[in-house]
C-alpha cells in the first residue's frame, strides 16, 4: 500500500475492482437465494418463499441506489450526523422491546407499514460512523493505555447490552468484533495490551454465567460436544457440513444439492446459505466466492491505507471489518469450526435490513476510494 | 496545513494494515483449509451421507411358507386379516360413529370406550398429532364387512381398513402343540436377529414346527430402494437414475413348504376318541418308518388366536387364561412331559427278565395280592392266584413283576430302557423334549445320599418308582416291540419343498438302533399283550370294540402328585387320580401303527385308555380301507402312508 499511489489518482473516480467484486457477490447470491428457495415452488403453504428472491432484487436496487447516494456526498460530512445518528439509533434499539414483534423468541424487528424494519442491522453502521468520529477527533500520539478506551468502549457497550437482550447474540459480537478490529489500529500500551487480555479472562466466565442465555449457552457446548446435544443446533450444523461435503470438487449443480432440494438444510435461505452454495457448486465454487470476500475486505483495508484523513481510514477498516466478521462466523458456523450464531452471510442471506445496511456499508467504503 | 495534520495521524494506522492484512488471509486460509477436509478429504463420507438422507429402502414382503399334512393338508397359511382405523379429527362423530359400530357389532362396552377415546383425541389441541393417529377400533373383520365398507367409504371418511398378513391355522387346536404358534420377536431378541433380517414387529415360531423350522418358513424379505420425495416435484424415474445405487430392488424369496408325517384327521379321530376327558396325550407312529402319524396333547389352545390373528389384546388375554389352567394347556404332553408308565412297562421287564435267562415263562407264580420284600409290602392289583408270564402280562399282576423285580438288577431294567429309547432324548427335533428318567443304582445313589434298597427295583419292574417316560418314548418303544426289534429315528417332517412344490429335500427313515433280542421272547411278550385284549381276563377286555385288531398292554400309573397351588380344594380328587394308559400297536400279526394314549388323572388303563386307543385304530382302520378304494378307484389322491 504504497503511499506513491495517492498522488498517481486523480480526483473522485469510481472504485472499479471494489464495484466488480460487490456486482459479483451480489449476482452469486441472488443466484444463490433462488436455488436455495426453489424447494417451496410447490409447497402450497410456503410457496411464496420460492419468490422472495424478487424482494431481495428489490432490496437490493434500494441499496444500491442508497449506497450511490452515500458515495456521492463527501463522507466527512457524516461527521456530523454521527451522533445524532447514534443517539437515534439507541432510541430505535430501546423501540424494539415496545414495538417489535418476536419471532422465534427474539425480538428483534419494527413493523413499519408493511415493512419489518431491523434496528440493530443499521446501528452496525452507525456504530461505525461513531467510532470513526472519535477516532478521527482524538490524535493522541503516543501509546494509549486502557483508560483512553473509556469513551469508545461505552459507545460500544451500550447498543451490545440492548442487542443482546432482545436476544441477538449473533449482531452483539459483530458490533464488538468490529469495533476491536477499528480501535486495533491505534497504538496501544504493551502494559495495557496485558491487562486487556487479563480482563478478558476473567470476564468471559463471568459472560458465560451471567450474560449468555440457556439456549446461548446450549449452542455452545453442543458444538463443543456434537454427540450430546439437545438443542438442534448440532444438527443444523451437520445437516449444513453434509451438504457441503457433498458439492466435492465441483459441486451437485445448479439447483442440484439434494439436502437443499430435500428440505434437510435448516434455513438455507438465511443462516446456511454458504451451504447450499457449496452444494451446488463444490469446493470450487467456494473458492471462488471466498476469494471475492477476501479481495473485498483486503481491498477495504488498502482504501483504509490510502484515506487522507483518519475519519476515511477508520471507516474503510470499519466496513472492511464488518464485511470480514460476517463471512468469517457465517461461514465458520456452517462449516463446523464455530459455533451456530445468527450472523447473516453479506449479500447472500435474504433479508432486507442486512442488504441494505451492507450495501450502505460499501457505499461509505467507495466514497472514501473514491476521496483519497 | 490541517491536510499535514491529518496525514500525519493516519500514520498511527499505518503500522496495523500489513498485521490486518496477514490476519485476514490467515483466517480465509483456514477457512479454505477446512472446505478442503470437508469436500475434498472427506468428501466421499458426507455424499454418501447425503445419499442416504434422501434415499430410503422399502421392505418388499415375503410370505411364509406352509405346512402340510401327509395327505396335503394345509395345517398352517397365510391370510390377510382386515383391520379397521380410524382417524379421531376425520370422522363424523353424528353419522358415521353410529352406523360403524353398528356395522362392526361392537358391543356397548366397547362402543363406549373408544367413543370416548375419540373423543378426547378430537378435543385436543388442532396441532396435536394425537388428533390424526389412528386408532384400532376392529382386528380382523370378515370379508363381508370389508365389502361393505369399501362401497360406503364416502359416508365414512376418516375409516381405514388395513390388510395384515395373520397366520391362519385351519384346523385351529387339533395338532397346535406340534404343528406351533407364532408371535412377535421381543426386543432383547432383535439385538441379535437383526443381522437375520428380523425387524421389530415381525412374527417368528413360538413352537413347534413354526419355532423349529422357522428359517426355512420365513422366506426373505425383498429390499426396494426409494427417492423420498421431499423436496420439488421431480419425475420418480429420473430421481430414481440419478441417486440410486444397484440393486435397486431385491425381488423376496418365499418361504419354503413343509409338509409333514402327521395325518391330521389321525389326529381328529384321538381329538373325537378322547372326547370327555380332561386332559391327556395320544402318539401314533408308523412301526415300519418311525415316522409320527398323531400327536395329541389335550387339552390344546386355538393357535389362530396365541399367533395373533384377532389382535394383541386377544393373545395377551389367551395366554394369561392358559397359564392359570391348572390342566397346562400349553404344555407339550406327548413330548416336554415325563410321566411314570407304569404297567406298560412290564413288557419291558420281562424281556430283561427272559434275556437274562431269570424267568421261566412256564414257571408259576402265587399272588395273594401283593408281594413282601424286606419290610416293605407291595399291593399288588388284585389277587391273581397262580400266575406264569402270560398271564401275568394278560392280567397285569404286580406280584409277577415284583417277585422277577427282586431278582434283577435294576441297572440291567435301565440298559434295556435305553436301547428301547427310554431315558434319553428322541430327536423329533419339536419342542423341548423331557427325557424321562431309566434310575440305575448310582441315580439312586446320587439322590438319596443312602445305602441303595432292593425296593426301589422292586417299583421300577411295574414301571412305578422312579421311572419315567414320555408318551413319545413309549410310542416308539411299542413300535420296536411292534417291528421287531428296530428303533427308529421318530420324524414328524417328510419333505420340504420350495413355494412352487418342487422338493427340496426329503427326509427317509432312519434306523437309530437294532435292539438284540431273541425273537422267541418277544413274540411270548407279543402274544400276551394279544391277550390283554383278546383274553376275557386281560385288562383290556371290557373295553374292546369287537373286530378291531389290535394288542398291547394297560398301565395305571400311581400318581405322587403334589397338588398345584392353584387348584381348588375341591378338585383335589382329580390330581391325585391315578393315570391311565395304554399302549399298543395295529395290526397284532403284522404290525403298521404304534398307538399309546394317556389319559391324565383318567384312572384305570383298561377301563379308560383302551376305549379310546380302539376307536382310534377302528378309524384309522376305516381311513386305510378308503384310501384303498380310493386309489383303486383311480381318483388317486392318496399318497399317504398308511
Amino acid at each position: 500500500m504504497a503511499r506513491d499511489h495517492i498522488t498517481a489518482r486523480g480526483s473522485p473516480g469510481i472504485d472499479t475492482p471494489l464495484l466488480l467484486a460487490v456486482m459479483a457477490i451480489i449476482t452469486l447470491g441472488l443466484v444463490n437465494l433462488y436455488s436455495a428457495t426453489s424447494v417451496y415452488a410447490d409447497d402450497g403453504q410456503r410457496a411464496q418463499l420460492a419468490d422472495i428472491y424478487v424482494s431481495q432484487i428489490y432490496w437490493i436496487v434500494v441499496g444500491t441506489l442508497l449506497a450511490i447516494l452515500v458515495a456521492s456526498i463527501d463522507y466527512r460530512s457524516f461527521d456530523r450526523l454521527a451522533l445524532v445518528s447514534y443517539f437515534g439509533g439507541l432510541v430505535a434499539l430501546a423501540l424494539v422491546f415496545v414495538l417489535a414483534r418476536s419471532i422465534r423468541g427474539a425480538s428483534r424487528w419494527i413493523a413499519i407499514g408493511s415493512f419489518n424494519f431491523q434496528p440493530s442491522e443499521f446501528m452496525k453502521i452507525i456504530l461505525i460512523l461513531v467510532l470513526a468520529r472519535y477516532l478521527h477527533n482524538d490524535p493522541k500520539v503516543e501509546p494509549r493505555t486502557l483508560l483512553d478506551f473509556t469513551r469508545p468502549a461505552l459507545l460500544t457497550l451500550v447498543p451490545v447490552a440492548l442487542v443482546m437482550a432482545q436476544p441477538d447474540l449473533g449482531t452483539s459480537l459483530i458490533y464488538l468484533l468490529t469495533a476491536g478490529s477499528m480501535l486495533a489500529m491505534t497504538r496501544i500500551r504493551k502494559r495495557s495490551l496485558v491487562t486487556l487480555a487479563v480482563m478478558l479472562g476473567v470476564s468471559i466466565p463471568l459472560a458465560w454465567n451471567f450474560l449468555l442465555l440457556r439456549y446461548q449457552r446450549d449452542r455452545i457446548t453442543s458444538f463443543l460436544n456434537p454427540e450430546n446435544d439437545n438443542t438442534g443446533a448440532g444438527w443444523h450444523a451437520f445437516q449444513a457440513q453434509t451438504a457441503i461435503g457433498n458439492g466435492q470438487l465441483f459441486g451437485e449443480g445448479f439447483m442440484q444439492g439434494t439436502q437443499n432440494q430435500f428440505r434437510l438444510l435448516p434455513d438455507q435461505f438465511s443462516d446456511f446459505p454458504f451451504a447450499v452454495f457449496c452444494e451446488d457448486w463444490g469446493f470450487a465454487g467456494a473458492v471462488v466466492l471466498l476469494g471475492l470476500y477476501c479481495f473485498a475486505v483486503i481491498w477495504a483495508i488498502h482504501v483504509a491505507s490510502q484515506a487522507k484523513d483518519r475519519f476515511g481510514a477508520a471507516l474503510a477498516i470499519g466496513v472492511g471489518a464488518n464485511l470480514f466478521w460476517h463471512v468469517v462466523l457465517n461461514v465458520g458456523m456452517a462449516i463446523g469450526v464455530l459455533p451456530v450464531v445468527g450472523v447473516t452471510l453479506p449479500l447472500f442471506s435474504y433479508g432486507g435490513s442486512s442488504v441494505v445496511t451492507m450495501m450502505v456499508g460499501l457505499g461509505l467504503l467507495m466514497n472514501v476510494s473514491m476521496r483519497r | 496545513m490541517r491536510l499535514f495534520v491529518q496525514r500525519s495521524d493516519v500514520g498511527e494506522f499505518r503500522r496495523r494494515y500489513r498485521w490486518m492484512v496477514l490476519f485476514v488471509l490467515v483466517t480465509f486460509l483456514v477457512l479454505v483449509g477446512r472446505l478442503v477436509l470437508l469436500q475434498l478429504v472427506e468428501g466421499d463420507v458426507h455424499r454418501a451421507q447425503a445419499r442416504r438422507n434422501i434415499v430410503s429402502e422399502g421392505f418388499l414382503a415375503t410370505t411364509r411358507g406352509v405346512i402340510r399334512d401327509s395327505l396335503g393338508r394345509v395345517l398352517a397359511a397365510n391370510r390377510p386379516a382386515y383391520n379397521v382405523y380410524i382417524t379421531p379429527a376425520q370422522l363424523d362423530m353424528e353419522k358415521a360413529w353410529p352406523l360403524l359400530a353398528r356395522l362392526l357389532h361392537l358391543d356397548d362396552a366397547e362402543r363406549t370406550a373408544l367413543e370416548q377415546k375419540i373423543r378426547d383425541r378430537r378435543n385436543l389441541d388442532p396441532k396435536d398429532r394425537r388428533r390424526q393417529q389412528q386408532i384400532l377400533v376392529k382386528v380382523d373383520i370378515d370379508r363381508d364387512a370389508v365389502a361393505y365398507l369399501e362401497t360406503h367409504k364416502r359416508e365414512l371418511e376418516g375409516l381405514t381398513v388395513a390388510p395384515s398378513p395373520v397366520r391362519y391355522y385351519p384346523y385351529g387346536s387339533l395338532g397346535a402343540h406340534v404343528i406351533g404358534t407364532m408371535r412377535e420377536v421381543d426386543r432383547e431378541e432383535l439385538a441379535f436377529l437383526s443381522d437375520r433380517g428380523y425387524r421389530a414387529g415381525d412374527r417368528t415360531g413360538a413352537i413347534g414346527i413354526e419355532r423349529r423350522w422357522e428359517s426355512y418358513l420365513r422366506g426373505q424379505r425383498g429390499m426396494r430402494k426409494v427417492v423420498r420425495m421431499a423436496g420439488r416435484r421431480m419425475d420418480q424415474a429420473e430421481l430414481e437414475a440419478k441417486y440410486l445405487e444397484e440393486p435397486r430392488r431385491v425381488e423376496p424369496i418365499p418361504g419354503r413348504d413343509i409338509s409333514l408325517t402327521l395325518d391330521i384327521e389321525l389326529i381328529e379321530s384321538m381329538e373325537r376318541a378322547m372326547h370327555g376327558q380332561l386332559a391327556g396325550a395320544a402318539v401314533a407312529v408308523d412301526v415300519r418308518t418311525g415316522r409320527i402319524l398323531a400327536l395329541l396333547s389335550k387339552p390344546s389352545f386355538d393357535p389362530n388366536v396365541v399367533s395373533g390373528g384377532q389382535g394383541i389384546k386377544a393373545v395377551s388375554e389367551a395366554y394369561t387364561r392358559l397359564y392359570a389352567d391348572p390342566l397346562k394347556p400349553t404344555l407339550d404332553k406327548t413330548i416336554s412331559a415325563a410321566y411314570p408308565p407304569g404297567s406298560t412297562y412290564k413288557p419291558f421287564t420281562a424281556l430283561a427278565g427272559l434275556a437274562d435267562g431269570l424267568v421261566d415263562p412256564h414257571a408259576e407264580v402265587d399272588c395273594r395280592g401283593g408281594f413282601e420284600y424286606g419290610k416293605r409290602y407291595f399291593r399288588c392289583t388284585g389277587v391273581h392266584r397262580r400266575v406264569n408270564l402270560h398271564s401275568a402280562i394278560v392280567q397285569s399282576c404286580n406280584t409277577y413283576f415284583y417277585e422277577l423285580g427282586s431278582r434283577i438288577s435294576i441297572d440291567r431294567l435301565a440298559s434295556i430302557g435305553l436301547d428301547f429309547g427310554f431315558g434319553v432324548r428322541t430327536g423329533i427335533g419339536v419342542n423341548p423334549e423331557a427325557r424321562g428318567r431309566m434310575p440305575t443304582r448310582g441315580w439312586y445313589t446320587r439322590r438319596y445320599k443312602e445305602a441303595f434298597r432292593g425296593g426301589f427295583t422292586v417299583l421300577s419292574a411295574i414301571g412305578q418308582g422312579a421311572t419315567t417316560v414320555t408318551v413319545l418314548q413309549l410310542a416308539l418303544a411299542y413300535a420296536a416291540l411292534a417291528n421287531g426289534g428296530t428303533v427308529y429315528q421318530p420324524q414328524v417332517v417328510r419333505s420340504i419343498e420350495t413355494s412352487d412344490g418342487t422338493v427340496v429335500q426329503e427326509f427317509p427313515p432312519r434306523v437309530k438302533r437294532m435292539v438284540g433280542l431273541d425273537q422267541s421272547h418277544l413274540t411270548m411278550v407279543k402274544q400276551a399283550m394279544q391277550g390283554v385284549v383278546t383274553d376275557k381276563h386281560g385288562t383290556g377286555y371290557g373295553g374292546r370294540i369287537p373286530g378291531i385288531d389290535l394288542a398291547g398292554k394297560t398301565g395305571t400309573a400311581q400318581v405322587s402328585h403334589v397338588t398345584p397351588r392353584s387348584v381348588d380344594p375341591n378338585r383335589e380328587w382329580y390330581f391325585n387320580r391315578d393315570h391311565a394308559w395304554f399302549a399298543g400297536y395295529s395290526p397284532a400279526a403284522s404290525p403298521e401303527v404304534a398307538i399309546v394314549v394317556l389319559i391324565e388323572h383318567g384312572g384305570g388303563g383298561g377301563k379308560n385308555a383302551v376305549p379310546v386307543a380302539m376307536r382310534v385304530i377302528r378309524d384309522w382302520q376305516k381311513m386305510k380301507e378308503d384310501r384303498l378304494a380310493a386309489r383303486a378307484a383311480g381318483s388317486g389322491q392318496a399318497k399317504g402312508n398308511l
